[in-house]
């Protein structure tokens, strides 16, 4: 059986800078080995801990589908040691990721239903992944309409650009991208998420928002949703803490009886009311 | 099973010839302290001895244990997973309480989803004597209240009692009676086996600290917000003795350690009771003062342990009474929390 403990060797195959400021970049990995690949098959909503020898790990979500073969992709921000570490590393350098850690979106339960999903700024990463693994040809039957409000503060910070391109051009995605404040070449909507959402205003009817951002774009998203008279079983989102082992041991992301690395990070808000409020 | 019965004086004898074989962890007097070391030639064990200062799960889970090395090449890092080294070892004389915690500790690293391979080597390849309390060594001692016994077999593979001039040898697993060619020949009797039972139920009468353990979940279910707990983390100094004593404590950081070609990645004991094991990186803390910190103790004992594995994860030992510097006591945090 696979050490959980040890991370499977990749090599660092593509850095994409996505946004202006230049601090969040998008990292494609290859396994070095390639029967890897398989045993770290993995699901939209899961995350991976990111290994640089000499500077340590840090759990960051996967942000690739599982339908993109040959690959796997993390996208991440600039913050402490090792993803200060991994910002500096070029193209063709060693490293390893431990997982697929985590549960994940609900895909099950997702499955037949209309899918909402709400992105804001950085924290856009594992729904990008959902959306792409949605959209794949071998699962778009599965799930009924998807909308998608994603926003940022500037035009600059939108992660994704090619994309979000690319997603405009369907017909089987309703997608709303938003700034906070536009630029000269901004031609798209402008509006905080919140607004947008309202604006948008997606039927409760057979469907579930997977809500992703900062604080504040949760804080007033989330009476948004209540208003359009989503349950809180249907309001889904995913939490972040600080996590070492990843399995469940090491105690540092333990909330209540749960263990956020193992038992989420992935909560709908009727779980999360159970949840003792310390994350 | 079956039992047998070895005079007192033989015991440190057992345990020196089985340390030719195996590798033996017993107590030894080291300074003032009674530690739990690997046995070598020239070292007494102590087994007069009260209890170890240090809970024994060091050798389950080491203080800092290496998870794997690296080298450095020109493309980067390559690792090697470091070689499990458990080898076949014995577990001396340790106490009911100690015992019953490795039990405790399985049901944690040995889940069925994660397993934690470093950990159950050890544990696998490691036989487990208890050395039974006749007497409850210390007055902060309440293993009664967390379902433990001061005569117990619980977490044991072999359980020596002793019931006045022999010990009696209780040989409680298969593992346990593989051992048995080191422990003479002379069989235990009925009357021993009585003398025992009447030895156990005096002890366990003997242990007089008690505190209302299995009362308090369903009070700490309701009860994360009260004002309680504004109160009894003011004198903590944020130290880390309860927890670093702590049978059942667990916690741990995983850290890189380097130099210029080489590196290895290690897993040390941290502390639930520290300001920086939650910090985020963004400088986001959910646990901000010492009050969520104390909470995050004591309801990760008394409530989170049996929400998760149905056992209390506290064993009654009392190092952490004993030991804390500004004389917190659970026991009386339990009783308090009883009374709300």
């Amino acid at each position: 059986m696979q050490n959980p403990y040890i991370p499977y060797p990749v090599v660092v195959d593509k850095i994409i800078t996505e946004v202006d400021t230049k601090d969040i970049k998008t990292f494609r990995f290859k396994f070095v080995n390639p029967e890897d690949e398989a045993k770290y098959a993995y699901i939209p909503g899961q995350f991976g801990e990111l290994s640089i020898y000499g500077k340590g790990e840090s759990p960051i979500g996967i942000a690739s589908s599982p339908t993109q073969k040959g690959y796997i992709e993390f996208t991440v921000q600039k913050a402490g040691v090792v993803t200060t570490a991994l910002h500096e590393m070029e193209e063709g350098t060693l490293m390893g990721i431990r997982g697929p850690l985590g549960n994940s979106w609900p895909l099950e339960y997702l499955e037949g239903k209309n899918i909402v999903i709400v992105g804001g700024g950085f924290a856009f990463t594992t729904l990008r992944s959902m959306i792409n693994y949605a959209l794949h040809e071998d699962n778009r039957k599965r799930f009924g309409n998807i909308t998608v409000v994603y926003g940022a503060r500037n035009p600059g910070l939108l992660l994704y650009k090619e994309e979000l391109e690319a997603w405009s051009k369907r017909s089987d995605i309703n997608l709303n991208v938003t700034v906070d404040k536009g630029d000269a070449t901004w031609k798209g909507r402008e509006g905080f998420v919140p607004a947008v959402c309202k604006d948008v205003a997606p039927s409760k009817d057979n469907a579930v928002a997977l809500i992703c951002g900062p604080p504040v774009m949760i804080r007033f998203t989330l009476p948004v949703f209540f208003e359009l008279g989503f349950s809180k079983e249907n309001i889904i989102t995913s939490l972040e803490m600080r996590m070492k082992c990843g399995i469940g041991k090491c105690g540092r992301c333990n909330v209540g009886s749960k263990y956020v690395c193992k038992d989420g990070p992935v909560f709908s808000l009727a779980q999360l009311d159970e949840l003792t409020p310390e994350y | 099973m079956e039992k047998r019965l070895i005079k007192k004086d033989a015991l440190a004898g057992i345990a020196k010839k089985m340390a030719g074989d195996v590798l033996v962890w017993a107590p030894v007097k080291q300074e003032d302290n009674v530690l739990f070391k690997p046995l070598r030639a020239d070292d007494e064990p102590f087994f007069a001895y009260l209890n170890s200062k240090n809970a024994p799960k060091n050798v389950f889970f080491p203080h800092t244990e290496t998870l794997m090395k690296y080298t450095r090449t020109e493309k980067g890092m390559v690792f090697s997973e470091e070689v499990n080294d458990a080898p076949q070892s014995v577990l001396f004389g340790v106490r009911p309480c100690d015992a019953h915690s490795f039990v405790l500790l399985d049901k944690l690293f040995d889940q069925e989803k994660y397993k934690d391979g470093y950990y159950i080597a050890k544990r696998r390849n490691t036989t487990v004597i208890t050395l039974a309390c006749v007497k409850p060594p210390y007055t902060s001692c309440f293993c009664t209240s967390v379902d433990g016994e001061p005569v117990s077999s619980d977490g044991a593979d072999i359980l020596l009692t002793d019931i006045g001039g022999d010990y009696l040898v209780e040989f409680v697993t298969e593992k346990g009676e593989k051992l048995a060619k080191y422990f003479g020949d002379t069989q235990a009797d009925a009357a021993a086996d009585a003398k025992k039972n009447e030895i156990a139920a005096k002890a366990k009468e003997a242990i007089a600290s008690k505190i209302p353990a299995h009362e308090v979940k369903p009070i700490l279910d309701k009860n994360f917000d009260n004002p309680f707990w504004d109160t009894i983390h003011r004198k903590c100094l944020a130290c880390g003795t309860c927890t670093y004593l702590c049978p059942t404590c667990h916690c741990f950081d995983i850290s890189d350690e380097v130099t210029e070609v080489e590196g290895v990645r290690i897993r040390s004991w941290d502390s639930c009771m520290f300001p920086l094991f939650t910090k985020e990186t963004s400088g986001h803390n959910p646990r901000t003062s010492q009050k969520e910190r104390w909470r995050q103790r004591a309801m990760h004992k008394f409530k989170y342990y049996i929400d998760m594995f149905n056992a209390i994860a506290c064993v009654g030992c009392g190092r952490c009474v004993m030991y804390c510097p500004v004389n917190i006591d659970i026991r009386k945090i339990v009783t308090d929390i009883s009374k709300l």
